[in-house]
């Protein structure tokens, strides 16, 4: 049972990055992001530098929503939007695990280098290999 | 880490080796060879490589020690020899989701440039909306399965 809870929780939180990284995919959506790491802003603020309409630049916003990268409130009759830094630590964190397991395997790769010109070089020369 | 030109986040490692191009392509494509770095288990683990190498083929890569086992597995996509790879790659450690491995070796003198990119890949549900970058990979993944034909 935990188990399958477990495969469960993996697999939702496997959805929910799948989404994040889809909806990063896109230069401009990462430059709405950009925007809102700076400040929280309305979508007609967001759209305004924008050279697209306001509604090719709401679609984008709903992708970054739908994906939880982005959240709205209300304030009066303003639709505000934020980022929603969590499922952005969660892309940091999917990034910072595959760069510490791609470090170790090359440091692992790169002995094994040393190992093989080691043999080929056999105990005689062994000087010259060892740089 | 969010803000690049063209992609979305990827995962890129450099590093300069004391090696050529040549010897470190060798590693990375021969069963008997990738079996002895590319497992994360330290001590003692038995790790058993196998690949179909050529483009649209398969390699899988299934380690253990003691009462825990992996399997990694993936496509090749791309085969340059011996400057760049390019394979899909899925496992625990990707929570099995799909992803893509780019190696290219560039060769400064006796050393040679090593970089590796990872990205992820989207889902078949994601892709409905978001043909473009995966329908790339597919198109070239077509183009050099038929060219091997």
């Amino acid at each position: 049972m935990i188990e399958i809870e477990a495969r469960k929780k993996a697999a939702s939180r496997t959805a929910r990055l799948d989404a994040v990284f889809a909806a990063l995919a896109d230069p401009t959506r990462r430059a709405i992001i950009e925007r809102l790491s700076r400040s929280e802003a309305r979508v007609t603020e967001i759209a305004e530098p924008f050279d697209m309409s306001l509604n090719a630049v709401s679609k984008h916003i709903r992708v970054l929503e739908a994906s939880g990268v982005i959240e709205r409130h209300r304030q009066g009759r303003d639709h505000i939007l934020s980022i929603n830094t969590r499922s952005l630590d969660e892309v940091d964190g999917w990034i910072l695990r595959m760069r510490g397991y791609w470090e170790e395997r090359l440091d692992a790769m790169e002995r094994l280098l040393g190992e093989l010109k080691k043999d080929r070089l056999g105990p005689k020369d062994r000087k010259h290999g060892s740089r | 880490m969010v803000h690049g030109e063209t992609t979305g986040p990827v995962v890129q490692v450099r590093r300069r080796v004391r090696a050529s191009a040549e010897e470190i392509f060798e590693l990375w494509t021969k069963p008997d060879l990738m079996a002895r770095w590319m497992s994360p288990f330290p001590g003692a683990v038995d790790c058993k490589a196998s690949c179909d190498f050529r483009p649209g083929g398969t390699f899988s890569l299934v380690m253990s020690s003691g009462q825990s086992s992996r399997e990694v597995s993936g496509t090749y996509v791309q085969i340059d020899r011996p400057h760049k790879l390019v394979f899909t790659w899925t496992g625990p450690l990707t929570n099995h989701a799909n992803t893509l491995v780019t190696l290219e070796l560039n060769p400064r003198g006796d050393e040679t440039d090593l970089v590796l990119t990872h990205e992820r890949l989207p889902t078949p549900a994601i892709l409905e909306g978001h043909t473009r970058g995966w329908g790339h990979i597919l198109d070239h993944l077509a183009d050099a399965a038929s060219k091997d034909l």
